[in-house]
């Protein structure tokens, strides 16, 4: 559904990602670790067109999508949500799905009617709300919500795109071990046929929604298999694991 | 995004009303005040749209306005096309120019959008005060305006000049609410919150940009094409990049992204102007003073500061009433 060829990446001389090859399933769901600095961010912002790649290529459903601008890849089915809030503050928790839904549909282009109130954007909308449990706070403008909404709405507004393939930027970045859990929920209660890739640093919740693992170091791949293999991988314990696995 | 409240209809109401109460009851000057504010009123509307809800802030709509009167003006006296047909010319001329203008500057942000439009509007000023065909300097005469008469009204009646004006004014707000309630928008007010966001979900941010400078483009021509048969004369000045700056200071002065406060701030424009104007020269002053003094203020214009009171004493109203509520809910649980 999503692979990437030998995507390299350098600001000058340093090289954030080098020859990173990934090919991700349908419906698989894969995690990439790494420390600060790896580069999973800017591998991140290559798919979506956000950053242009040195060389190496990414396709999306067998495409060919490295020259497409961000608009269109999203289009294709490419959606992300970010690791600091990107929503649209001074709206409701309801617009701010909507006008996810409605580019989705085709109705933020289209002049003579109101886009929000469509139907086939209200479905989405209350779908949406209803898999992130916002349905509380659908009237609620962003400014009035917590943190940790916040983070769950900006999972939302990705998923109301509708995409094939889900990347999330760190989604429980910030918010507390209650709330985690409750995306540990919510991420396992997605459609089994999306395909999500999704960078984190709680490790329960990692293992717990992963079906794979890729970890960057340096901007490469040191490794890319099963939970169970990375459990058992020295050199993840060395790089990245060690401090958790002790505790 | 545009939401009527309360507040708005009942200003609303009591504008049409102020208007129609003028309209019926002053005389010959009065009433040209009235159709002044009445076509102030569609410039800043369409100003409103753009840089209220999508943070285009335009320095070229005063263009836009002028090219429209001068469409509207060769196309019927000159070219000897019926002033309806001239009328719909004109207005379809300044919104393709429109959406051209807002595609070439919708990639440019705050700043640089502004130097932009004041570009283009300063390059049809140009052109236009140099090109033989209108009239340079000296300006354009001889126009008419639409002739009603099939249904019993004449145009050239000062009341039945402004209360044509009131007409196509309140056909424009309920056009600018469809344009704001509408795909391209609502999708521009999101624009306006989080560009990023909303390319990354798959707009094409150009796109809706283009298309709603282009819809306020035609509201502005509209503007100009009853801006030429008021004066029945025009002249390069009405292009001039004064004409979008003063039209920025009403849109500031109302109530940016409300659209109901330009309104007002064309009304209070208009009428401050008037009667200081009759007191000194310097009526300008007053004018900026009274800019500085809203800006510093903090509020979003006269009505914005309005509607915080407003809206502050309403909430005000509801938490205590929810306070009053809970305790019968808890013993009513209970």
């Amino acid at each position: 559904m999503l692979e990437t060829r030998n995507l390299t990446k350098s600001f000058g001389a340093v090289h954030v990602t080098r020859d990173v090859s990934l090919k991700l399933e349908r419906g698989e769901r894969r995690v990439i670790l790494g420390p600060n600095g790896a580069g999973k961010t800017t591998l991140f912002n290559q798919l979506v067109g956000e950053l242009t790649p040195n060389s190496g290529s990414v396709h999306l459903a067998g495409e060919d999508v490295t020259a497409l601008p961000v608009a269109k890849r999203a289009r294709r089915g490419l959606s992300r949500s970010y690791q600091k809030n990107t929503l649209f503050d001074g709206l409701t928790v309801e617009e701010n799905l909507g006008l996810a839904a409605a580019v989705h549909t085709g109705n933020a282009t289209r002049l003579w009617a109101d886009s929000l109130a469509k139907p086939e954007v209200r479905e989405i909308v209350d779908e949406v709300a209803e898999q992130v449990n916002l349905m509380p706070f659908l009237h609620a403008k962003v400014s009035e919500i917590s943190y940790g909404v916040r983070r769950q709405l900006e999972v939302g507004v990705a998923l109301a795109t509708r995409p094939l393939v889900l990347l999330m930027d760190e989604p429980t970045s910030g918010v507390g071990p209650e709330m985690s859990k409750g995306f540990h929920d919510l991420l396992n209660n997605l459609p089994r046929d999306l395909t999500m890739l999704f960078i984190e640093h709680d490790m329960d919740l990692a293992f717990d929604v992963a079906d794979t693992i890729t970890v960057l170091n340096y901007g490469e791949v040191v490794f890319d298999g099963l939970p169970e293999a990375a459990r058992g991988s020295r050199l993840l314990k060395e790089i990245y694991l060690g401090s958790w696995e002790d505790a | 995004m545009f939401r009527h409240t309360a507040l708005r209809y009942t200003a609303l109401v009591l504008l049409a009303a102020g208007a129609l109460f003028q309209a019926f009851t002053a005389e010959y000057f009065g009433l040209e005040i009235l159709t002044e504010i009445l076509i102030l009123a569609m410039l800043v509307l369409a100003l409103d749209i753009v840089a209220g809800f999508g943070g285009m802030v335009s320095l070229c709509h005063g263009a836009l306005m002028g090219v429209g009167a001068y469409a509207f003006a060769i196309l019927s006296t000159k070219a000897g096309i019926a002033p309806p047909v001239a009328m719909a010319g004109a207005v379809a001329l300044t919104g393709g120019i429109g959406w051209i203008i807002g595609a070439i500057c919708s990639r440019s942000h705050g700043i640089y959008f502004i130097m932009a439009t004041l570009a283009f509007g300063q390059m049809a000023y140009s052109y236009v005060f140099e090109a033989p065909i209108f009239g340079g300097d000296d300006g354009l005469g001889g126009i008419s305006r639409l002739d009603l008469s099939i249904i019993g009204v004449d145009l050239n009646d000062s009341r039945s000049f402004a209360l044509f004006c009131l007409a196509v004014l309140g056909a424009i707000y309920g056009a600018s609410v469809l344009i704001l309630r509408s795909g391209p928008g609502r999708s521009l007010s999101g624009v306006m919150h989080n560009e990023q966001r909303m390319r990354a979900l798959g707009l094409t941010v150009w796109r809706v940009k283009a298309d709603v400078f282009g819809l306020s483009g035609m509201i502005a021509g509209v503007a100009g094409a009853l801006a030429a048969q008021h004066i029945l004369y025009i002249s390069p000045a009405l292009l001039s990049w004064t004409v979008s700056g003063e039209a920025l200071v009403v849109v500031i002065l109302g109530g940016l992204g409300t659209l109901v406060g330009p309104l007002v701030g064309a009304a209070a424009f208009v009428v401050l102007k008037h009667e200081l104007s009759a007191v000194t020269t310097y009526w300008h002053l007053v004018v900026g003073l009274l800019l500085i003094a809203v800006v510093m203020s903090r509020a979003n214009g006269l009505f914005g500061w309005v509607e915080a009171r407003w809206g502050a004493r309403i909430e005000r109203r509801m938490a205590d009433a929810t306070r009053k509520q809970q305790p019968e809910e808890v013993l009513s649980d209970a």
